[in-house]
């Protein structure tokens, strides 16, 4: 009987919270497709009587350069990053080695560190490199920073993989690379996918150098730009929440779709199993 | 049999240079803090400690370091024990539990710049959601400034970050809480214990694991916050929410003094190496077969 009452009140508590939880996005989304006069009304919570989506085409003019950018550096960056770290996971989880806890800790340590500590270094060995303002920049210095992430994520799926089967492959006479390609990925699919998801969603989102190595308009990712139209539209909550709603679209339809991968991702990278 | 290593190694070497360079790096900001610097350009002589001292003797530094205290405390805390409560409260709820966890978790896929625009319209003084709400209930705002008050300003910036990453320790703590026997939970329910007692005296003694993860995540997160603190206040109102990722960044690209922008990293790094490192140990035992 208790255990009922319990059960009730806890299902009402997360109702609740629920709300609460859903309560900034939902006003986002509303807002965002009001009149500059509704908006003034300040009934934020209100539906809208008049739709305006032509907010979104000023958010959009504003965003497209930055979107395209994001583009362009985020999805190679991930590519390689989840390629070039799931090798390395393979020969760590799969081959003889005898100081992969070592090298373990190192790659642990250095993909939890804050960027600020290395920030300085980026930006002379970016000056050095003639990358400053470039693709080629960002994408290279995402790719360095994200590896040891990468390497975590695919290293814990690739655990889960029985040595006794590359042991069979290795006895038929596979070669490392094949095994890895026709085996260990196919096989892996799930894993590599959250590993994709959350490298992905961390370069998208990040902030800090994307700032630092650009100058200007045209190389500059989505974020940065995101931050100049909130200061260039100052209380027109309309346009600036139609521009966090179409930065935000893409990382949140990853995530509601692929949210099991999401989820089994941040598992993998953060949690014990 | 297994593969010899020699063979694969060509496997391993691209992280192994990546982490090379970052430690490289890491090294070279180190010999940076401690370089006179004239302005932007580096004399490479030896400074000993100056630019420490220079630091040190800066208020703003400390109010960077208590601020940073600030969100350790009032950060950490309360997003791990809502994460930990409401991980509980989800087995009352059987199939619906992916949807909630959905609904706390989505925040975690935005990016700080989203969540700072997002929040920085709701705590508004004058054209805000929050004080439109409370009006719409008769409630005087005029008084209620939110973010825009010196004294609260930076608590107002921490919830923002907490309505973002109660979603993580949620998942964190389901993941833990499911690793649990039941018997053990079922005996403590025989034995009449409340669900307080259950929760404070006996889960959470046995989810040590996820709260350290929590924890330590958690923790790190306080030494990067710099995107939320640019795009809500710019460390304002004076320095109230300035924290030192964010006074990082300024002192060197802002104000042009690499030699103090150098020192605070290695603060920084100080600072993020005693919470990375205990926990780097723990972790990595999960990879080792």
């Amino acid at each position: 009987m208790g255990d009922k009452r319990f059960k009730a009140t806890s299902i009402v508590i997360l109702v609740v919270l629920a709300a609460l939880w859903l309560l900034p996005i939902y006003a986002m989304v509303n807002t965002s497709i009001k009149t500059q006069e509704e908006v003034a009304a300040q009934k934020y919570l209100r539906l809208p009587r008049k739709v305006a989506f032509k907010n979104y085409l000023t958010a959009f003019r504003a965003l497209r350069v930055g979107l395209v950018n994001s583009a362009i550096i985020t999805i190679p960056a991930t590519f390689i990053c989840i390629f070039l770290g799931s090798l390395a996971g393979y020969y760590l989880t799969m081959f003889e080695f005898k100081r992969s806890q070592l090298v373990f800790f190192w790659i642990v340590v250095a993909s939890f560190l804050p960027y600020q500590i290395v920030l300085i270094p980026i930006t002379t060995l970016i000056g050095w490199l003639n990358l400053m303002n470039s693709y080629v920049g960002l994408i290279l210095i995402y790719v360095i920073l994200n590896i040891p992430m990468a390497t975590l994520i695919t290293a814990t799926f690739f655990m889960k993989m029985p040595v006794t089967f590359q042991e069979a492959a290795a006895l038929d006479g596979c070669k490392p690379f094949m095994f890895y390609w026709r085996v260990l990925v196919p096989v892996s699919i799930p894993g590599m996918i959250s590993a994709a998801i959350l490298v992905f969603v961390q370069i998208y989102n990040e902030f800090l150098l994307a700032i630092a190595l650009t100058r200007g308009p045209k190389i500059k990712p989505v974020m940065p730009i995101l931050a100049e139209l909130k200061g260039s539209q100052i209380a027109q909550w309309n346009i600036q929440m139609a521009g966090a709603v179409i930065v935000s679209l893409f990382p949140l339809v990853i995530f509601i779709v692929l949210s099991e991968y999401f989820v089994s991702g941040l598992m993998a990278g953060y949690s014990k199993e | 049999m297994k593969y010899s290593k020699a063979y694969g190694f060509i496997f391993l070497m691209p992280v192994v240079i990546a982490v090379a360079v970052i430690y490289g790096m890491i090294i070279w900001n180190l010999v940076a803090a401690f370089t006179i610097w004239d302005g932007m350009r580096a004399t490479w002589k030896f400074a000993g400690l100056l630019n420490f001292f220079n630091l040190f003797e800066l208020r703003r530094f400390w109010v960077n370091v208590e601020n940073n205290f600030l969100w350790l405390f009032f950060f950490i805390v309360p997003t791990t024990l809502l994460g930990f409560v409401l991980a509980y409260l989800f087995n009352s709820l059987r199939r619906a539990e992916k949807v909630f966890r959905q609904i706390f978790l989505y925040p975690m896929a935005l990016a700080f710049i989203v969540t700072g625009t997002l929040w920085a319209w709701m705590y508004d003084p004058g054209s805000g959601l929050i004080n439109s709400i409370l009006g719409g209930l008769g409630i005087n705002t005029a008084k209620l400034g939110w973010i825009a008050l010196p004294n609260i300003a930076i608590f107002c910036m921490i919830f923002s970050a907490f309505w973002q990453y109660v979603g993580f320790a949620l998942v964190i703590y389901m993941g833990a809480i499911r690793g649990l026997s039941d018997a053990m939970i079922e005996a403590a329910n025989i034995d009449g214990a409340g669900h307080g007692r259950i929760l404070f005296q006996i889960i959470f003694p046995n989810v040590g694991h996820g709260t350290l993860i929590c924890t330590t995540m958690l923790a790190i997160t306080t030494m990067k916050v710099f995107d939320l603190v640019w795009i809500m206040t710019g460390g304002g109102p004076g320095i109230r929410t300035e924290v030192l990722p964010y006074m990082m960044y300024r002192m060197t690209y802002s104000q042009h003094n690499i030699g103090m922008g150098a020192a605070t990293s290695i603060v920084i790094l100080i600072l993020a190496a005693a919470m990375v490192i205990p926990y780097s140990k723990w972790a990595i035992r999960k990879w080792v077969r």
